[in-house]
């Protein structure tokens, strides 16, 4: 199949929560491996501590390994850090290879961490961009919301 | 879709009132009036918001009744989903394990 990738589109993602918790405490949460590999990955995946590289500083590069809960699969996400700001703000480059040893889509992601007390309010935001040969490349059935009110739309 | 149309259409879903008039429109054709019901917003206010998702192409207005109902447009919508909420997906089960790990870690270090 040829797939001449061509045109790339600008996107973004953005997702507000609120934790229990002290900014110094979600904010290591991304910085300390050990405590990433608590929660890291989508639904259905695990991110091993063995399978974790951090050098948590601007310029220095991470990996995370996320293997499929069911089957073993092994998914890599990698970047580089651009901004480590503790506690407050955590900027670096993100990409899944979409099959071992294929660089994936590179976006940037951008998390702001506000203390609001006990609480931290976690502003994340994901920018990058993506080829139409990528978009093709990309597994669908994730959904929610906007996706459902699309779908819900097209009826 | 162009780039522009892109662009715009990120923009206009940027906006909570914006998202809630969509919301709204799913389920039929509305006029600004009973658009603005919900909102604590002038009608005035809400004809601005209107105009980005016209522009954006999420919303029609219909010329030829007086009360020129609103309406959903579809098009554009698909293709911000698929990937804005590939990745939402992705993050979001993430952060609901790190919110129980959060917890989890303050538990463990209580005395």
């Amino acid at each position: 199949m040829t797939d001449a990738p061509l045109r790339t589109r600008e996107r973004e993602l953005a997702i507000t929560r609120d934790f229990d918790a002290p900014r110094e405490l979600v904010f290591q949460a991304w910085t300390d491996p050990a405590q990433l590999a608590g929660w890291y990955g989508p639904r259905g995946f695990s991110t091993p501590r063995s399978k974790i590289d951090m050098d948590v500083r601007p310029g220095g590069a991470w990996s995370a390994c996320m293997v499929r809960d069911d089957d073993g699969f092994e998914c890599l996400s990698s970047g580089v850090y651009r901004e480590v700001s503790a506690p407050e703000r955590l900027v670096f480059t993100w990409a899944i290879e979409p099959e071992p040893g294929v660089a994936g889509e590179e976006s940037v992601v951008t998390i702001v961490f506000a203390d609001l007390g006990v609480k931290t309010r976690m502003t994340f935001t994901q920018s990058g961009f993506v080829t139409d040969g990528e978009r093709r490349n990309v597994e669908g059935g994730w959904t929610d919301a906007l996706a459902k009110l699309a779908e819900r739309m097209e009826k | 879709m162009t780039e522009d149309r892109l662009s715009s259409t990120f923009a206009a879903l940027a906006d909570p009132t914006r998202r809630a008039i969509l919301e709204r429109l799913v389920s039929g054709e509305a006029t600004v009036t009973e658009l603005a019901e919900p909102f604590t917003m002038s009608l005035p206010a809400i004809s601005k918001h209107l105009k980005v998702l016209e522009r954006a192409g999420l919303v029609s207005r219909s010329r030829t009744a007086q009360w020129r109902p609103c309406r959903l447009e579809a098009g554009p919508l698909g293709d911000v989903a698929e990937w804005a909420e590939r990745y939402r997906a992705f993050w979001e089960g993430g952060f609901d394990r790190l919110d129980d790990h959060l917890r989890e870690i303050q538990e463990g270090s209580k005395p």
